[in-house]
């Protein structure tokens, strides 16, 4: 018996080992991916190979972001910059998935909508930003309005087509137990076409912070990418990347915490049981 | 719960307004690519209050379509369907249905899933949840209240779907092949459990299955549809279900007789079907 219980740990081991570094490599692989870019940044620079101008070093330009910690300004732009993004995205995704769902469930709504939705979703949205300069000004009000509706149509689409594919057994399944039309939309329709719905969120979401970013560029009044065509136009090259870096940072942070209420809505979707093995 | 324990007769004319009136009807599958399949041609059945009609017939011969048009799932194209009198238009609680497919909410748990038509019915809360837990007790679930649908074998998901529907204590029941995926043993519990459940409550039902035996074993009369398009090929009156012991009915001479009978009628279209027997 004893021995027995020997001969499997004695077998588990080469396998153990291969599970430690493969969870190694799983926590710790991407600061080594990073770490290494970021050696070779700054071996670059302090080579000279490229003009200081061209390419700051590596610690200059994290001394840059941490002055502008330390002063506050970049707290400040970050949270101007975020609020203009998630305040846009908040609005598209309200408007998108309610329409998206309306047009999935109502005739009458897709054929007034249908047009507009084909027509719009191709379209290049950032051409009508003189447009909305003129009509909503140059602060926050244009830029918000700007990331709405920049993401509105493909939220719908993401939403409509989500919402078609629902299972109609699931459908029937609510009606005859005694749901309402309108209470199967929200109650039914709605939860099992969550999974697909915030794919196309989290798909729409990086989207936000680019048009965040370009109406900041275009129409000043603070935020990252105001500042960062400020350091441009100053030619201030250690600003311009320390800007890079921090939307860079700030967009992960996003995506990471987009990640994470997924989990949690879907908590009884089977990707959040087993784990991820993709 | 005060109803008698006795099965109602099968034989004689339904009274108007009860029971499950089925006239003229066809359907047709029109997909928006491909063409239309006809699934249905001028079926015809009434069944009565309180009876357990069986559906038997060849795969792909309509028989879910049959229940959806019941269930008034989809709209009729032709003839009429009228259930206790009214005519059907749209679904209703007073038509319970099991999806072949379970269609279980997969976003609620166990008991979330059968509290939901319950909570739709208006009952008051403690209510519901004793009736919830009633229905898992008699589908022996009891421990997977809080399981969620991915969580659970085919055969529990099937059982859940059951207790779903038969909580709500539907007038008429229509059930398609609701015990396909659950093994033999299990098979035969669940058909006790309905069969003593159909004696104590006033409900019709309707039955699809593949299995025969089963047919024969639960049903006052079965109905044997034809290869697509589906027509009501032969009736068959059983009524093996009024018996207390369904082990005894399995040994006994008449019910061998029926099976035999009905499976060579079930055979044949099978044939026709293309598909081959299928036990
Ligand atoms: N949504 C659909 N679109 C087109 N054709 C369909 C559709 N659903 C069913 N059909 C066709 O209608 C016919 C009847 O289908 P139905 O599901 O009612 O058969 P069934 O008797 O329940 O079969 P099974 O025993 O395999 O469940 C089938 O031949 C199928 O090809
Ligand atoms: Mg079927």
């Amino acid at each position: 018996m004893a021995q027995s219980i020997e001969a499997v740990t004695e077998l588990s081991r080469p396998a153990d080992r291969g599970e430690r570094l493969r969870r190694f490599v799983d926590t710790f692989g991407p600061f080594i991916t990073v770490g290494a870019i970021l050696l070779a940044w700054e071996l670059m620079a302090r080579q000279q190979i490229v003009t200081p101008f061209l390419l700051p070093a590596m610690t200059t330009v994290a001394a840059r972001i941490g002055d502008d910690l330390i002063s506050g300004r970049l707290l400040l732009d970050v949270a101007l910059t975020l609020y203009r993004a998630f305040a846009g995205f908040a609005i598209a995704a309200v408007v998108g998935v309610a329409l998206g769902l309306l047009i999935a469930r109502f005739v009458t709504v897709r054929w007034f909508f249908d047009p507009i939705v084909s027509f719009a979703l191709p379209m290049p949205k950032i051409a009508l930003m003189p447009i909305f300069m003129l009509w909503f000004g140059l602060f926050d009000m244009s830029k918000i309005l700007m990331v709405a509706f920049s993401l509105s149509f493909q939220i719908v689409i993401s939403t409509w087509s989500a919402a078609h594919s629902v299972e109609k057994e699931l459908v029937w399944s609510a009606r005859s137990l005694g749901a309402s039309d309108r209470a199967t939309l929200w109650e039914v329709v709605l939860p099992a076409a969550l999974p697909q719905i915030l794919t196309g969120l989290q798909v729409a979401l990086p989207l936000a912070l680019i048009v965040a970013l370009v109406t900041e560029m275009i129409m000043g009044g603070g935020g990252l990418g105001d500042t960062m065509l400020q350091s441009a136009r100053y030619v201030d090259s250690p600003g311009v990347f320390a800007g890079i870096v921090e939307i860079g940072i700030v967009g992960y942070g996003c995506i990471a915490a987009m990640g994470l209420i997924r989990k949690r809505l879907l908590a009884w979707h089977q990707e959040s049981s087993n784990g991820g093995t993709m | 719960m005060s109803a008698p324990a006795t099965a109602v007769p099968g034989a004689g004319a339904a009274a108007p307004g009860t029971g499950i009136s089925i006239s003229r009807v066809g359907y047709e599958y029109r997909p928006p690519r491909g063409r239309p399949v006809l699934a249905l041609e001028n079926i015809s059945l009434d069944i009565k209050d309180r009876e357990f009609v069986a559906l038997l017939g060849p795969s792909g011969c309509g028989k879910s379509t049959l229940l959806y048009l019941i269930g008034g799932f989809m709209p009729l194209q032709q003839g009429s369907i009228s259930v206790n009198g009214r005519i059907v238009t749209a679904p209703g609680p007073d038509r319970g249905i099991v999806f072949q497919s379970f269609a279980l909410f997969p976003w609620k748990t166990v008991i979330q899933n059968i509290l939901y038509g319950l909570e739709k019915r208006g009952l008051p809360r403690e209510e519901c949840r004793r009736r919830a837990q009633h229905y898992i007790d008699l589908v022996h679930l009891r421990g997977f209240e809080d399981s969620y649908p991915s969580q659970l074998s085919g055969g529990m998901k099937q059982r859940v779907a059951i207790a779903r529907t038969l909580a709500t204590e539907p007038g008429t029941l229509l059930m398609d092949e609701p015990f396909g995926a659950l093994d033999s043993q299990t098979r035969t519990i669940m058909q006790d459990e309905l069969l003593s459940i159909w004696r104590r409550s006033p409900m019709t039902v309707i039955f699809v299955t593949h299995d025969v035996r089963e047919a024969v074993l639960l049903a006052d009369r079965v109905a044997v549809m034809t290869a697509r398009p589906g027509r009501i090929k032969a009736l068959v009156d059983t009524r093996f279900s009024g018996a207390a012991d369904s082990a005894e009915v399995v040994r006994s001479r008449e019910y061998a007789d029926a099976v035999d009978h009905l499976w060579t009628l079930v055979r044949e279209e099978a044939v026709a079907a293309g598909a081959g027997g299928r036990p």
